[in-house]
């Protein structure tokens, strides 16, 4: 039935989206997080990752979260003699993370997620309308 | 869910052995044709029933913390849609044997 398969596809998108919500809230709670010692890294910010993937089950090309890949980018960097971490310059590394970026992202990925929510209520009421035809 | 499903079954494969024996006297097909609604008929509801408890053990999974709450939406729904189906196609084949009983002789 294709109706109840684009409601089973619009869920693994939902699924994709949470995940990357969670990424994100992984992103922006480890904002301020810096290392413990001037010879280790901070907190690196963490890319989700969106992949498709075709379901044999299914029939159809589902979406999956992919593995996070670590930003490459460079520390933020702040002067701060007396924390534990900063170095003998007196500088501290801060992750790589830009809450402007991560909440753009949240949004994208809050809107991604109504879109699925929207196609899995629209399957679900073409379904229920069909059925609808019986009791009539 | 406390709907009998079994017994369901059986009122319709009560159903179709009215239609087989009032068919008994016609062509031999139409015997066999009954039998054949009758085994649809439990098949789909064999599938209803599997669907249902499949909905149930999503939302008992979901107290435990052990899925996410999109699959027992899904579950649910499709719970839900099958339940439907299983109702309405139940009033047709009610609404039709009563057609039948009220026929005048």
């Amino acid at each position: 039935m294709d109706l109840a398969t684009s409601m089973l596809v619009a869920a693994s998108g939902m699924r994709a989206q949470s995940s990357r919500m969670r990424i994100i809230a992984e992103n922006i709670a480890n904002a301020n997080s810096t290392a413990a010692n001037a010879s280790t890294d901070p907190y690196r910010r963490k890319i989700p990752t969106i992949t498709s993937a075709f379901d044999r089950e299914l029939n159809a090309t589902v979406v999956k979260a992919g593995q996070p890949v670590q930003d490459a980018s460079d520390f933020r960097t702040q002067y701060d003699p007396g924390n534990p971490a900063a170095d003998k310059q007196g500088y501290v590394k801060l992750p790589n993370v830009n809450s402007l970026v991560e909440i753009m992202d949240m949004r994208e990925a809050q809107t991604s997620y109504e879109a699925n929510v929207n196609v899995l209520d629209a399957s679900k009421t073409m379904l229920s309308r069909t059925i609808d035809l019986l009791t009539k | 869910m406390t709907v009998g499903p079994s017994a369901a079954a059986a009122a319709y494969q009560a159903i179709a052995k009215i239609g087989a024996e009032s068919a008994a006297t016609g062509a031999t097909s139409g015997a066999a044709g009954a039998a054949d609604f009758s085994q649809f008929l439990s098949q789909a509801m064999d599938n209803a029933v599997s669907t249902m408890k499949g909905g149930e053990q999503m939302a008992a999974k979901q107290a435990t913390g052990q899925t996410d709450v999109v699959s027992v939406v899904n579950a649910i729904n499709s719970a839900e849609l099958t339940l439907d189906t299983v109702v309405a196609v139940r009033d047709k084949v009610i609404a039709a044997y009563q057609n039948i009983m009220q026929m005048p002789i």
